[in-house]
């Protein structure tokens, strides 16, 4: 049986749960600045295996030779590696007694997102005092996801329980030394979560649902893994359209996704990081490394809709390795104010008839700027490989800048690679039209925005897209005068 | 010696033989200092990426080839456009060759830069156009201007219509060995005037020749400027060909590129748009084979409202060939209105062959339509085996695709007697011998 | 219900309307015809409230309330539709999300809830089976790639949907072959009652032929040189516009 969204929702208004993902762990917090003690005290905190602390240790030895990139196309002052604190409990956020002592504008945006006041209470850390119930709802996802013989869990708890599987896998995909950021995150990731579905196994629930409650206190360096033994299929949601007022700075997070022979991951990530005021100060830092790894007759779909953060940078990537696989990749990226993106995928094709999709969606309002960069590679194995790429930007109001860097490198003459890109702006005449028809100014943007994006929010599960769909219109308010 | 350090200690010699009367002493200077500090570029810079030219300079090459071989005309009479009357710029090993070519001053300026340089009648113009649009931070641009001499000069004043195409063609005989030359064109199109120009570079025996030129071109209001490049050299011959353009407003300026053949050729092609309702137009052509690389890197800067700008580049690629297509379109925050278009089309013909593209639209303003596309893939197969079940032979059929591929850029020639002698080059590439003409 | 009075409207300092009297009551269907230029399309925008064009002198009444200085939405909310010459593309944006969105704004002025999903599915039906719009054609991007005849009868549609109380149909018949004309003749005919009006904006008398008007103006240098019955417009297609150019000349 199917777990839906709508479920949880109910359950959440009447039965309390408990976080029950985290490992304990206490509230320590180490002394800033980074260096091989601190290394080995996370790891030992962590009650890590020595193969796991000495991983570690060599991430931190490749990171100190490297240098913080500087191509992409987005101008940040770079953070001070060594003013960071790279381990702490899970903050203790100030508990709010009720809703009526949290900023009104942040429910306001709650309930234009139409968030469950339980949920509201959990996300801006408000105590929820009453236990209803002993069961939580994790335990009861847990069971149901145990019967399939699947593990979900925290990557803490999958290097305790579970490390031959980890360690087979853990930078398989993106190996600690593969950039600055992967390998700062290798070095010193906090937690993140695992998850492995077994051979031929079809997992009965979208993985978000039990997610979304969580995420809210997930550390600044995230590590995921998710492993698709053969013949099974996954669909995993990252993320909360609810914005998340994290003080950190810096975001560094690492995805790993294995899909074993005619295995199929579906990624999908709303990210809606504090993005900074109107005048563009603060906001996270967002520098994510994504890669999925395809066997054959394999799919691994990345879809995004990154609507938060001052600075991104990111590029889902998928390696088709096996002959047949197919990789996917389609995202919409919002920018407005101040905020900067940079962001696209690459798609490597080594196996024989493997295909890819790309359809990238950016929308730049404000004084923002929003990059496309993407990569398209055909290896010369790759017989009879295809690829189309499709990246639309839309331009709203003199301010900002739109910028596509598609690269295409092609060493196979059986290759057939197609892309597309157009830049445009919203029309007087769509907007007249629409105001003819009633339809106020902001609702006639909302409504061609959302046009302009349906191909990427019809990619994301139903429930979740409605969501998204509100965030974009929350996200560009005010962009058009 | 290195080549760098050999081209950078040769200086001293070369300003002494110049004298007290180079006018663009300071320039040449500066320039060699941005030499000496950047060097050759290499594959770290995002700009050559796919280009390396590690294969050139380890090699010594004389760089001042002095003196004059006798060319026979019969033998080089195929490099020029002999089926039209047209103005000749010819230069041998660098230098010019006054039996060859065919100059005037007779309504408009059809001469040598070395000329233009040394008389104080040319100062006001070289003052004012000479290295004002070359960018001064690019390496091997930098290069040419510390050691420009000689190469085409060309003049248009107002409202004047050259009546025939002018040729700048460049030969090298092997005669001294491996060579390094280093043309430098300069060609001012004042207002309301017109030109065609045809450029070509030649080895007349294999040898190692490399060739890094720069030419300028300013256009004023309501010039109309068209220029041909041919680039169908030796295998041993390498090119960097620095083209920069200056557009005013309503002018009209169109390159066509057409790259057959040589070893190295990068073609840096940029594009300034300084008024408004101007149109640019970029086109090529690359049909390689062997080993051949062509790298087309384009800029199109619109940095006034109202202009447009359309680039066209096709690409065949057989054999262990490759193809690199970096086009650039930059729309300012203040050039609304602006219309930009961008395709780039590959046909990969060989398994060993390979093609990276990589159009990028840079976008500051709101209100524009700017659009790019570019496809790797095959000949149509089902096309392919229709022309057979034809009659037609898979080797003329495959020639004649091609050409239906290409046509958009031929059509576009405006010299009818080049637009045929580039459809026989391309018919001699594909090894047939076609009885049409597109 | 529509009270136009000595009228004025330029567009980038160019005088386009020259003082347009027009008075239109519930019930009645009034052709406006013109030579290109005259200033036709320029009056169905100016009382549409496109704020390209500037009102520069002279009253629009709609129900009594002044007009001139409402938004274009305003207006819609009040009733006033225009089925444009060259409806607008919205990409990705489906003609059945389009037009509910529309219907709700509209609700949502008048204060009323969003129209219940049951109602509106069975609405969209009966209005698409009167005009023979097929249901995959509700499903596609608004007016994207759509024929001119499709265009057309997509403005026709909404404007069933929308149920306007003064329907402004510009150039509706452009583009259209007889077999597309009479469908949206018949669409437009069908939706007449005594409690609404329909202005319609030809050059040619074609469309008046299905759809009867019981005014005519003859619309030139941006003012009515010319009023009459329905013969008006078969004088004109008669004898061309020439006829009025002297007329006004004389």
């Amino acid at each position: 049986m199917a777990y839906t969204e709508e479920e949880l929702k109910k359950e959440l208004e009447s039965k309390e749960y408990e976080y029950g993902f985290y490992t304990d762990i206490d509230s320590e917090t180490f002394p800033v600045g980074l260096n091989e003690d601190i290394v080995r005290k996370i790891s030992e905190k962590k009650k890590e295996p020595q193969w796991m602390t000495d991983w570690r240790l060599e991430a931190f030895q490749a990171w100190k030779e490297m240098e913080e990139p500087d191509w992409p196309n987005v101008e940040y002052e770079k953070p001070d590696y060594q003013a960071i604190s790279y381990y702490s409990a899970p903050k203790k956020k100030d508990q709010y007694e009720s809703l009526d002592e949290v900023d009104p504008e942040l429910l306001e945006t709650f309930n234009k997102l139409g968030i469950s006041i339980e949920e509201q209470k959990k996300l801006a850390g408000v105590a929820v005092d009453i236990v209803m119930d002993s069961v939580s709802v994790a335990t009861t996802f847990k069971d149901t996801l145990a019967e399939k013989g699947i593990i979900f869990c925290s990557i803490s708890e999958a290097i305790q329980e579970y490390p031959e599987l980890v360690r087979r896998y853990i930078g398989s995909v993106v190996p600690p030394k593969d950039n600055f950021f992967a390998a700062l995150n290798s070095a010193v990731f906090s937690d993140g979560s695992f998850c492995y579905i077994p051979k031929g196994v079809h997992c009965p629930m979208e993985l978000s649902t039990y997610f979304r409650i969580n995420q809210a206190g997930t550390g600044q360096f995230e590590r995921t893994l998710v492993v698709a033994d053969e013949s099974s299929y996954v669909s995993y949601l990252e993320g909360c359209t609810a914005p998340s007022r994290d003080e950190n700075q810096l975001h560094a997070a690492v995805v790993e996704l294995i899909a074993m022979d005619d295995a199929e991951i579906k990624y999908s990530t709303v990210q809606n990081w504090y993005p900074g005021d109107k005048e563009g100060r603060g906001g996270v830092f967002n520098f994510v490394t994504k890669r999925g790894l395809c066997h054959n007759r394999s799919k691994i779909s990345w879809t995004q809709v990154e609507t938060g953060s001052a600075v991104t940078w990111k590029y889902p990537s998928c390696v088709l390795k096996g002959d047949h696989s197919i990789g996917e990749f389609y995202s919409i990226a919002v920018t407005n104010n101040f905020q900067q993106a940079d962001t696209g995928t690459k798609m490597i094709h080594l196996g024989r008839n493997t295909r890819s999709t790309i359809i990238s969606k950016g929308i730049s309002a404000g004084k923002s700027q929003n990059s496309y960069r993407g990569l398209v590679q055909v290896g010369p194995r790759a017989q009879h490989a295809r690829n189309f790429s499709q990246c639309d930007s839309l331009l709203m109001g003199n301010d900002c800048g739109a910028h596509t860097f598609p690269y295409i490198e092609t060493q196979n003459n059986s290759a057939q690679v197609e892309h597309e890109a157009t830049t445009s702006k919203i029309g007087e005449d769509q907007i007249f039209y629409c105001n003819q028809r009633g339809i106020d100014t902001e609702k006639a943007i909302a409504l061609i925005v959302n046009g302009f994006s349906k191909e990427v929010l019809n990619k994301l599960p139903m429930e979740f897209a409605v969501e998204a769909q509100k965030l974009l219109e929350i996200s560009l308010e005010g962009s058009v005068g | 010696m290195d080549l760098k350090d050999k081209l950078l200690d040769s200086y001293i010699a070369f300003e002494e033989e110049l004298g007290p009367k180079d006018s663009i002493q300071q320039l040449r200077t500066a320039a060699l200092k941005t030499f000496e500090q950047k060097g050759f570029p290499s594959k770290k810079e995002e700009a050559w990426k796919y280009t390396s030219l590690n294969s050139l300079i380890l090699n010594d090459y004389t760089l001042f080839p002095s003196s004059e071989k006798a060319v026979d005309l019969n033998e080089i009479k195929h490099v020029f456009l002999y089926e039209v009357d047209t103005y000749k710029i010819v230069f041998v090993d660098g230098v010019h060759s006054p039996f060859l070519s065919d100059t005037t001053h007779d309504g408009l300026d059809v001469c040598l830069l070395s000329a233009a340089l040394t008389k104080p009648k040319y100062s006001d113009l070289i003052n004012r156009y000479f290295g004002a649009i070359a960018t001064k931070e690019e390496s091997m641009t930098a290069l040419n201007t510390s050691y420009a001499r000689e190469g085409a000069y060309i003049y248009i004043p107002p409202s004047i219509v050259a009546e025939k195409p002018i040729e700048i063609i460049h030969l090298a005989t092997g005669d001294q060995g491996p060579v390094w030359l280093q043309p430098r064109n300069l060609i001012v199109v004042d207002t309301n005037a017109q030109v065609q120009i045809i450029e070509r570079h030649q080895s007349l025996v294999e040898h190692q020749a490399v060739t890094n030129s720069v030419t300028e071109i300013f256009a004023h209001r309501e010039a109309l400027v068209d220029y041909y490049k041919i680039q169908n050299d030796l295998d041993t011959a390498s090119l960097i060909d620095n083209t920069y353009i200056s557009q005013d407003t309503n002018s009209h300026v169109s390159v066509h590129t057409f790259s057959f053949g040589g070893k190295i050729t990068r073609n840096n092609l940029n594009y300034f748009q300084n008024g408004e309702r101007i149109n640019s137009t970029l086109k090529g052509i690359t049909l390689l084979q062997e080993k051949q690389h062509v790298d087309h890197y384009t800029l199109v800067h619109h940095a006034q409202p109202n202009c447009e700008s359309h680039q066209d580049y096709k690409g065949i690629f057989s054999d262990r060939s490759q193809g690199v297509f970096n086009g650039k379109i930059l729309v300012d925050k203040i050039a609304q209105k602006t219309n930009a278009f961008q395709q780039n089309n590959n046909i990969i013909l060989d398994d060993k062959a390979k093609v990276n593209t990589k159009p990028q639209l840079e976008i500051f303003a709101d209100d524009v339509r700017c659009s790019h596309g570019c496809t790797i893939g095959q000949l149509d197969e089902e096309a392919l085996f229709y022309l057979r079940t034809r009659g037609i032979p898979k080797k003329e059929a495959k020639a004649l695709m091609t050409y239906a591929f290409a046509n958009n850029v031929l059509e576009s020639v405006q010299i009818s007697a080049l637009k045929k002698r580039i459809n026989k080059l391309i018919a001699q590439k594909l090894g047939v011998n076609m009885g049409f003409e597109l | 219900m529509l009270t136009i009075e000595n009228l004025h409207a330029e567009v980038d300092d160019k005088g386009i309307l020259n003082g347009i009297d027009l008075d239109v009551k519930a019930g009645e269907v009034h052709a406006i015809m013109g030579p290109n230029g005259s200033g036709k399309s320029t009056l169905s925008s100016v009382i549409a409230g496109n704020e390209d064009y500037e009102v520069t002198g002279g009253n629009m009444l709609f129900g009594g309330e002044d007009i001139s200085e409402m938004s274009p939405e305003e207006r819609a909310h009040k009733g006033i539709f225009l089925s444009f010459q060259y409806p607008v593309e919205i990409p990705g944006v489906s003609v059945t999300n389009f037009i509910k969105t529309a219907i709700n704004a509209k609700r949502k002025a008048a204060g009323q809830d969003d129209m219940p999903a049951g109602e509106m599915l069975k609405k969209i039906r009966e209005k698409s089976s009167l005009l023979g719009i097929d249901s995959k054609f509700l499903s596609r991007s608004l007016n994207q790639g759509f024929s001119g005849g499709e265009k057309k009868r997509n403005e026709i549609f909404q404007m069933a949907m929308m149920e306007p109380k003064l329907a402004i149909l510009d150039e509706t018949d452009s583009g259209l072959d007889i077999d597309a004309l009479k469908i949206v003749a018949d669409g437009v005919n069908a939706l007449r009652s005594k409690d609404n009006a329909t202005i319609v904006i030809t050059h040619y008398q074609r469309l008046l032929d299905y759809i009867v008007p019981d005014f005519v103006h003859v619309l030139y240098q941006g003012k009515i040189v010319k009023s009459g019955t329905k013969e008006l417009a078969q004088e004109l297609e008669a004898k061309g516009y020439d006829w009025i150019k002297q007329e006004v000349a004389g």
